[in-house]
């Protein structure tokens, strides 16, 4: 191994081991006017510079002193994505505390859940919505909670409960503890170290409940080495810096957008831009025309629907310049998978001609025009959506990793991308990947390994093997040699009744790549053959049922539309045709709901919970096998 | 850092930006100047201007900049405060007639502007009254004063609604009308009019004015120009900054008020917004403008009559908004130029045809097909014979017609006028590759 993945010497004393909080602090310093983080609010994008970002910062880890959080306190965030959700994020880790990140999502179960397996001191709920989550149970329920702050008063100040603290207050709280102990952060930072636990990650629990992963300031600070700082990951080697943004849309309390935005900000002084709500996402990646765009695979596949759907929709003229410029697009996207994303000649004067007529207009309606560097990952993505967006002189790269080795694994490098893969291992770190020779199960170690799960030391020995790799629960395989191409979760592989292993997230993903498709379960362990429980897209199946004239009411009346039915068995029979036969889905029933986190079909990551799936709709497949 | 990202706004002046991009500043800046180049004599467009318009193109160009003053004012009170008005012309009328008392020149003094001063309630003149004074009073006083009548009339609006507000607003021409008749020492002769205040800048009485706009000279030591020209300078500057004073007004928060009441009066009221207040308001500058309007028009003029502010100028000011773009400023001046422009585009056209229909050739044989002399054995729909009434029609009723008909056709297909084809354009390209 490299120079990188060894462990580094201890920090100089005074200093304390770099943290995404000191990090920040000094780049208040070098550069404190430059704008670095954008919030919209009532249809103006409001600009903060790193000097208002750190004060704030400062003034919220003060807050939390006063409040009496020690070194190693839990502070939980739940909320969508906002400023104060980073602020108080660094803030917590200033002053040596845990962050624990609570998916917006997350229903009242599951907040109680999280708080009181972390045992979170303080608890920042953004709204009334959140704040109720916790406060409409008795005060007992949450042993650990001392203070709730909330920052939009909305509906809230009414309430009576003691432990409610109003942001503006919590800020002028530490405004009064820094004038009286103005050294006191400076001093907690400097002690800062390596080994600090600074954030809990929950997995999203598609298998028993949630663990939260402990992640130290090493593993961050190595993670943000590799990831952000691999040149060859990027076109022209340059580096993430501070003429670049990103639009901060997926939860925070995830490892991905963590890295993309916290991390990105903190180490490369990436601006971060917060649009208005999560469904304003489309709009406000367009205003915001992101450099750097992470999107896990539900998102490409909505945008790419949506692209089918407005095409669809177009006026004739339109419809002919879109349609004949996509088919040239798809050309060219065939053309860059074959060169591992680089451009022939060809491609490149092809896209000069579609950039005038359709590219250059089509990627600012998508809000990725300026986009120079994209990726994938968090789950499987089907090749035909990269392909596609490739074809659009995107440059897509998809990367694998987990929480549990902070999302350190592999990745595809710039002119080296194999579509249908998640890449090589990074560059500094060569052999941190391997694949179980026995199992076919993939495994890492580096640095960015975490230290285990919280208050789960058996389930953490189980996730290691004994010569220290950690096992990511994927089955994986070499793709000539240098790239890993996952299969699927160990758990997850299909045995059928003629003993024949299938992977069904692969003809998942092929399935959804269909606009009409939104989510579907591959069924068929033990059994003679596979079928599918199939989840319609209601917005595009709706468009469809309009402009065939199919009246219908609710979700459920379409998916009980003989019509619709018919458009489902087209799809899935395009996708039989690119698999051999006992890899075809035979049978299919159309769930008559829309899936929801909130009834425990999916999780928080909207990732199905297969066997909560598999109870609700027993009777639809015990009716496909007989 | 927002440059190459248009629909990013970092603060509020930025989303109501007259120009919020880089181009349209660009575009207005070029047309603006290809404007100024074009009355310089410089062949911008080449000789369109004067083929269109004739060799003295400037004239009519100028009259028509007067319009568009008093049409930006019935924008604001029909396009943008949604008050129906046919009493515009009167607006128009009483500013001129502002601008001829205390801008025109009189033979008796002072005495001659006290009605009836001689001879009681007859309707025969007994002199001009006129007070002989600078244009930086007559100017905005007749604006003033046109003001000051629609404060009086609003109260009326707040009454009334839609059809009935016009039908009252069209009274308001009549009284003009016969005012005009009854007090000849102010309108001048009932038909032919009378001499009104020159379009001088001076300080006061004096002989030599300080920037003479009605003769040929030496401007500022710096360029000849001819008196046209001047003229249009001048009318220019003022169009440029009544249009400007209109966006501004526009896109604040009395602009605002102003559109909810023209959506909705009650639900406007319901929100805040004093309904007699704002129509009060609108009604007041939208007859300061034309009260402007109306001054400058006379002034160009230099000898107009009563009888032209009548309905038909009400009812051409409608058709100005509506061809143009109701609510919109670039749609009214659109609007005004078309409308004021057209019949003589039309008849220019026609000349011009005519001077072919000898020679060989396409144009020629259109020429054949669309004209004729009215002789026996040639057709066609337009007559250049002066003496034929009826069918085919001469280009005057041809105007007309035309005029009709677009009035209708703008109001069932596109209701936004110009303005609405200039939207339909933009946003078609703006959806490209998409519709929506």
């Amino acid at each position: 191994m490299t120079a990188v993945a060894e462990k580094p010497a201890a920090a100089k004393p005074g200093t304390g081991y770099p943290t995404v909080a000191s990090r920040a602090r000094d780049w208040a310093i070098k550069t404190p006017d430059h704008v670095v983080m954008r919030e919209k609010n009532l249809g103006i994008w409001k600009g903060l510079t790193w000097a208002q970002v750190w004060d704030q910062v400062s003034l919220a880890a003060n807050g939390l002193l006063s409040l009496g959080v020690d070194v190693g306190d839990r502070v939980s965030i739940h909320s969508e994505d906002r400023p104060e959700w980073v602020i108080m994020d660094l803030a917590a880790v200033a002053v040596r505390g845990i962050t624990v990140g609570l998916y917006p999502t997350n229903p009242h179960a599951e907040v109680e859940y999280t708080l009181n397996d972390s045992t979170s001191k303080i608890h920042l709920a953004e709204d009334q919505e959140q704040a109720d989550k916790v406060i409409e149970l008795p005060a007992a329920s949450f042993p650990s909670v001392e203070r709730i702050i909330y920052v939009e008063p909305r509906g809230i100040r009414r309430s009576d409960d003691q432990r409610l603290l109003f942001w503006d207050d919590f800020l002028a709280m530490g405004a009064e503890y820094r004038s009286n102990n103005p050294t006191e952060l400076e001093n907690l930072m400097a002690q800062a170290e390596a080994d600090d636990v600074m954030t809990f990650v929950y997995t999203s629990g598609t298998t028993g409940p949630p663990k939260g992963a402990m992640v130290t300031n090493a593993n961050a600070d190595f993670a943000m080495e590799v990831i952000l700082r691999t040149k060859e990951r990027v076109q022209g080697g340059k580096l993430p810096g501070p003429d670049d943004s990103v639009l901060t849309y997926l939860p925070l309390c995830h490892v991905a957008e963590r890295i993309f935005s916290t991390w990105q900000l903190v180490s490369q002084s990436v601006m971060l831009n917060f649009g208005e709500s999560i469904e304003s996402v489309a709009q406000d990646l367009r205003e915001v025309q992101p450099t750097i765009f992470f999107a896990v695979p539900r998102v490409w596949e909505k945008l790419y629907a949506g692209v089918q759907i407005r095409g669809a929709d177009s006026s004739p003229i339109k419809k002919l310049f879109l349609g004949s410029f996509l088919k040239l697009a798809a050309w060219i996207g065939r053309s860059r998978v074959a060169n591992g994303g680089g451009w022939t000649i060809g491609a490149r004067l092809a896209y000069g001609i579609g950039w005038v007529f359709v590219y250059r207009a089509l990627r600012e309606r998508l809000g990725l025009r300026r986009a120079r560097w994209t990726g994938t990952g968090a789950a499987p993505i089907a090749p035909e959506v990269l392909e596609f967006f490739m074809g659009l002189g995107l440059n897509v790269y998809e990367l694998y990793g987990m929480t549990e080795n902070s999302a350190v694994a592999t990745c595809n490098l710039h002119g080296r991308v194999k579509v249908g893969t998640v890449g090589e291992a990074y560059p500094a770190i060569k052999g941190s990947v391997r694949i179980d020779e026995e199992t076919g199960e993939v495994q890492t170690k580096h640095l960015g390994n975490f230290v285990g799960y919280w208050g789960k030391p058996e389930q953490t020995k189980e996730t290691f093997t004994e010569d220290g790799w950690l096992k990511t629960g994927d089955v994986g395989e070499w793709v000539d040699g240098t790239h890993l191409k996952i299969i699927d979760r160990i758990k997850h592989i299909i045995i059928t009744a003629g003993g024949k292993n299938i992977s069904p997230s692969e003809i998942e993903n092929a399935l959804k790549t269909s606009p009409f498709i939104n989510e579907a379960m591959v069924i068929g362990d033990r059994r003679k053959f596979l079928a599918a429980l199939i989840a319609i897209e209601l917005d595009t199946v709706g468009n469809w049922a309009n402009r065939k004239n199919i009246p219908y009411t609710t979700y459920r009346d379409l998916t009980e539309k003989p019509e619709v039915l018919e458009l489902i068995k087209s799809e899935v029979a395009k996708t039989n045709e690119r698999y051999a036969r006992v890899e075809n889905i035979r049978e299919f029933r159309l769930i008559p709901k829309e899936l929801d986190h909130e009834d425990g079909e999916l999780t928080a990551t909207q990732k199905l919970k297969r066997s909560s799936v598999e109870d609700a709709f027993a009777d639809l497949i015990e009716d496909m096998y007989t | 850092m927002s440059l190459g990202r248009p629909l990013l706004r970092t603060s509020y002046s930025e989303d109501t930006a007259i120009f919020p991009t880089w181009f349209q500043k660009g575009a207005a800046s070029f047309l603006l100047l290809s404007l100024v180049l074009m009355a310089l004599g410089a062949p911008v467009f080449g000789d369109i201007p004067k083929f269109l318009l004739g060799n003295t193109w400037l004239n009519p160009v100028s009259k028509t900049l007067t319009f568009a003053v008093a049409a930006l004012g019935i924008n604001i009170l029909v396009g943008v405060t949604g008050q129906v008005s046919l009493g515009h012309a009167f607006f128009m009328g009483s500013g001129a007639y502002t601008a001829v008392v205390l801008g025109g020149a009189s033979d008796d003094g002072w005495r001659a502007c006290i009605p009836f001063h001689d001879n009681l309630g007859l309707l025969e003149q007994q002199g001009e009254c006129g007070l002989g004074l600078p244009m930086w009073i007559w100017l905005p006083a007749s604006g003033a004063v046109a003001a000051m009548i629609g404060i009086l009339v609003s109260p009326a609006a707040v009454k009334v609604r839609g059809l009935y507000l016009a039908i009252v607003t069209v009274g308001l021409v009549f009284i003009g009308l016969h005012l005009g008749r009854m007090l000849p020492e102010y309108a001048g002769d009932f038909e032919s009019g009378r001499k009104w205040p020159k379009m001088d800048i001076r300080l006061w009485k004096e002989e030599t004015p300080l920037v003479a706009l009605n003769e040929d000279g030496q401007w500022f030591g710096l360029i000849y120009l001819s008196e046209e020209q001047k003229k249009f300078f001048f009318l220019l500057a003022v169009v440029m900054l009544m249009m400007w004073f209109a966006k501004n007004l526009v896109r604040t928060r009395t602009g605002r008020a102003l559109q909810a009441i023209r959506d909705r009066d009650v639900a406007a009221e319901v929100m805040g917004v004093p309904e007699f207040h704002y129509k009060r308001l609108g009604f007041a500058i939208s007859s300061f403008y034309a009260g402007i309007g109306g001054a400058l028009f006379a002034s160009l003029n230099g000898r107009v009559s009563p009888v032209d502010f009548g309905l038909l100028l009400s009812v051409d000011f409608i058709a100005i908004l509506l061809i143009g773009g109701a609510g919109t400023i670039a749609g009214t001046i659109l609007g005004t130029l078309f409308v004021e422009l057209l019949p003589r585009m039309v008849e220019k056209l026609t000349a011009w045809m005519t001077s072919k229909l000898e020679g060989e050739g396409t144009i020629s044989a259109i020429a054949n097909f669309l004209l004729t002399s009215g002789q026996e054995g040639d057709f066609g729909p337009i007559s250049i014979s002066t003496t034929s009434p009826g069918w085919p029609m001469s280009v005057f009723l041809w105007n007309l017609v035309i005029y009709g008909v677009l009035i209708v056709v703008f109001l069932i297909f596109e209701p936004l006028g110009l303005f609405g084809i200039w939207l339909r354009v933009r946003n078609y390209w703006k959806g490209w590759p998409f519709s929506y």
